[in-house]
């Protein structure tokens, strides 16, 4: 019964994209049809979520009829487990990706309604085209909803990794979120492309629509390293991973076309390299899911081998050709006046950052992609690992935060040598004064010496920026408060909101250098009763202890850690096993603090002998990773808040469908009050 | 047209696509075992319960199979039953061997006491044979053929099934 349903409402909601989809790209030569386009965008939303609450009906149910269900539900899984099943596994995943497609395309069709006219057949097009493709894997190589003829009494439950911590219901969400929403500026950039034309009145949802998926996938890049912290126990939260890194790629692009379009706005310039690059954050994603569900890359996050690779690629290979025609054909009608691009000028120093995403996203490609060109080659295995991408990573990382101090604090165009001066001299103190602590503190890495001094100057002039308008209102004798209602909030929201993720990003910036060139590890191998000592901590195991799971069998490590004599806290690092998983899954225990966090794992442990092989380590600066992602979400949050109608800065409705030729000035994030 | 952004874009499409197209069923989970076409390490090691030493020398000239496994992995508890069924079935044209690492004798033998014994099971006393056979967790599963050469190496629990293919390929080796 179920399967069957199941199955009818995804060949519905097939049906509904691809008639719907047919129906939008008519629609550029008949109106008329863009409204029934958008119908059959809400009908293709509705017949997918439909379908994704029956699944988790069916899982919670723990109906093993189901394929999916019999494949990853178990009657020993908690609730919440059993609810993350949704996406724990290739076809609910596939599902789960429809459900937040769905969303996506139904918000974006209901915010465009009645404006964009021009572009939205072909926007919308675009977007039900790319839903037909993930209802036909539904449909055809992944099913979620076959039907079991005999049905067993339990299943295995999902992938035991998955089971371990609570961060897996709530990091594949966000990452969906982001990776899936890149749809929509997809969609709208091709529609531009189609179009011939980009204004200023598509340019505003363009950003809008890129900055959502945007600050989702900068959280769930962060929460994915949060959890490999605190699930994988080998102390680290990135290593470069080929699926860490298809999460990477996307990000590194659309950060570049979030910077290339202020360029647009303010200059008119760059608009098919802005175009080129959204177009190239979709087509990562897409090259991502491959990778993730090829069966292709050795990841923790790789689902099992499947048969739906060879039909992503297909997609892949089509959309690929389909994004390289369409700009060829049609960027050079697109881009309008190239203006010349003034040495110390800001626009000037937009540029260098997005030469440096693009680099950055060609080092990562390329060291991800590797492995793979070697063995189609020689037939020989081999493995990019660690070493390369960090010695990578570095430069252009702190050239991007160098270039975070310096772009901000230059005007726009020509720039007399005395404002370069009275812009760039200023920041340096703080440098010092940062570099400084980082010395005190005992820092000897060049690199990190680096990124300190250059995050100081960044910080420096992000918190001037920041603030400098409210400074000014208050001198002129405006109240602060109202001051920063009006302002900070009002008309230089978007300004506010940019500079709050600057200061994040620089933050983030000082804690991975500092935490990855300062940790101290220590690893011993202790009889109950014996201790360690590891930084100011004293480390005394007091015995392991068994304990049986509904769904897994736990070995618990009792540590006492003590400062100055004094019991911190009890810490319990496990050792998992899972019926079906060959290896035990070591789950670390984090002590966190501001300062640093005290991490232990277990090599290995003997309940019998009561003997445990200890993993300690004290990383410092980590918590403010996570610290400052919630504030970058904050500024996002800032620079994604609906403008208040009427307020100065937005774009008449009249506008849309002209090539208004003046960018309105409050739009641009740095604009509001710069020289 | 654009020519330069086709050129460009025909640069990049071209061989991404190709390489990704070649590696379509790659198992980036399997590690090339060097020792797989070489002759197989031999070893001298003591059986669990019995204490008599076994020597793999005397094993030649008929095939083996060597299964690396230890009372703490669980999916080695599944991994036996279908061990002791093919040994049933086919020890007398096949030496089984278990090879255990890290573990500890009593337990190996309340192990086999409840899973069943079938053929000889060696203690990896520092675990060097395993090391020496690079391998990487348990249970591996090493295929000897009669001449002595490793013709197969499985990761991961074997099923009946697949252990009834590899067995088809040493007994079908050069005889």
């Amino acid at each position: 019964m179920i399967p069957a349903l199941g199955r009818t409402l995804i060949l519905l909601s097939l049906l509904l994209a691809t008639s719907g989809a047919i129906v939008a790209f008519a629609a550029a030569r008949r109106p008329a049809a863009l409204a029934w386009a958008r119908r059959l965008v809400y009908g293709y939303a509705l017949a997918i979520a439909a379908a994704n609450a029956l699944m988790v009906w069916a899982l919670l149910a723990r109906d093993f009829s189901v394929g999916y269900v019999a494949q990853v539900g178990s009657h020993a899984t908690p609730t919440w487990v059993t609810i993350v099943s949704l996406w724990s596994s290739l076809e609910g995943s596939i599902l789960f990706w429809g459900l937040i497609l769905g969303l996506y395309v139904a918000g974006a069709t209901h915010a465009t309604r009645g404006r964009y006219q021009t572009y939205m057949p072909y926007a919308i097009g675009t977007w039900l085209a790319t839903a037909a493709f993930f209802s036909f894997l539904l449909a055809g190589p992944a099913q979620p909803f076959l039907t079991v003829a005999n049905p067993p009494l339990d299943g295995p439950g999902p992938n035991p990794l998955l089971q371990n911590h609570i961060l897996m219901a709530i990091h594949p969400p966000f990452l969906y979120l982001g990776y899936v929403g890149m749809t929509i500026p997809f969609g709208l950039a091709a529609a531009a492309l189609m179009r011939r034309r980009l204004g200023h009145d598509l340019l505003r949802p363009l950003r809008n629509w890129l900055l959502l998926p945007w600050a989702f996938l900068s959280v769930a890049i962060v929460l994915g390293g949060w959890w490999a912290y605190e699930v994988l126990g080998w102390g680290g939260y990135w290593a470069w991973d080929p699926v860490e890194n298809a999460s990477f790629l996307p990000w590194l692009t659309a950060t570049a076309a979030l910077h290339s379009a202020i360029v647009v706005l303010r200059k008119g310039s760059l608009k098919g390299w802005t175009l080129t690059l959204i177009l190239a954050t979709f087509l990562l994603v897409i090259l991502g899911t491959f990778m993730t569900r090829s069966g292709v890359f050795n990841s923790v996050h790789s689902f099992t081998q499947s048969s739906i690779g060879p039909t992503i690629l297909v997609f892949l290979a089509a959309a690929l050709v389909w994004s390289v025609v369409l700009l060829a054909m049609n960027i050079d009608r697109i881009e309008g006046e190239e203006g010349a691009f003034h040495g110390t000028s800001r626009e000037a120093m937009f540029l260098v950052n997005n030469l440096l995403f693009v680099l950055f996203t060609l080092t990562v490609l390329i060291g991800t992609v590797f492995p793979l060109v070697v063995e189609a080659v020689q037939d020989r295995q081999i493995s990019v690992g660690g070493p390369y991408f960090d010695r990578m990573a570095v430069p252009i990382g702190a050239a991007l935060l160098f270039l975070m101090g310096i772009g901000p604090a230059l005007p726009w165009g020509r720039a007399t040598r005395d404002q370069v001066k009275r812009a760039l001299l200023p920041p340096l103190v703080t440098a010092v004064v940062v570099l400084g602590i980082g010395l005190a503190l005992g820092v000897r890495n060049g690199w990190t010496l680096l990124t300190l001094a250059f995050a100081g100057y960044a910080g420096h002039v992000t918190m001037k920026e920041m603030w400098l308008p409210l400074a000014r209102r208050v001198r002129r004798g405006e109240r602060a408060a109202e001051a920063f209602v009006e302002g900070q909030l009002g008309r230089g929201r978007r300004r506010f909101g940019a500079y709050i993720v600057h200061a994040a990003v620089v933050v983030i910036f000082a804690a991975i250098a500092v935490s990855s060139t300062m940790k101290v590890s220590s690893e011993r191998q202790l009889r109950q009763g014996e201790s360690m000592a590891i930084g100011d901590y004293t480390l005394s195991f007091f015995g392991a202890e068994v304990r049986r799971e509904p769904h897994r069998v736990a070995t618990i490590a009792h540590i006492g850690v003590y400062r100055d004599g004094r019991l911190v806290r009890n810490m319990g690092p496990r050792m998992h096993q899972y019926p079906t998983q060959r290896e035990p899954i070591g789950t670390p225990d984090v002590h966190t603090s501001l300062k640093g966090d005290l991490y232990l794992s277990i090599m290995n442990v003997d309940p019998g002998a009561q003997s445990v092989g200890l993993h300690a380590l004290i990383n410092p600066m980590v918590a403010w990773i996570w610290i400052a992602t919630g504030v970058l979400a904050l500024g996002a949050l800032v620079l994604l808040l609906p403008e208040r109608r009427g307020a100065a800065g937005t774009i008449p409705e009249s506008a849309a469908g002209t090539d208004p030729s003046p960018p309105p000035r409050t739009v641009g994030a740095p604009s509001e009050e710069t020289p | 047209m654009n020519r330069k952004v086709l050129l460009i874009g025909a640069a990049l499409v071209v061989p991404t696509i190709a390489i990704l197209f070649l590696n379509l069923g790659r198992n980036p989970h399997k590690v090339v075992s060097p020792l797989v076409g070489r002759p197989m390490i031999e070893f001298k090691l003591t059986e669990v319960g019995s204490g008599q030493p076994i020597d793999l020398a005397s094993m030649r000239g008929r095939p083996l199979v060597i299964n690396f496994w230890a009372t703490w992995c669980l999916p080695c508890y599944a991994e036996h039953g279908v061990l002791v069924r093919g040994a049933r079935r086919m020890g007398s044209d096949v030496q089984f061997l278990g090879v255990v690492f890290d573990d500890e004798e009593s337990r190996i033998l309340r192990f086999l006491d409840q899973n069943g014994r079938e053929y000889p099971t060696l203690v990896d006393e520092a675990g060097k044979v395993a090391i020496a056979y690079g391998v990487y967790g348990v249970p591996e599963t090493f295929f000897v053929d009669a001449a002595g050469t490793i013709v197969a190496k499985h990761e991961g629990p074997l099923d009946d099934s697949s252990l009834a293919a590899y067995l088809a390929t040493v007994i079908g080796g050069p005889h």
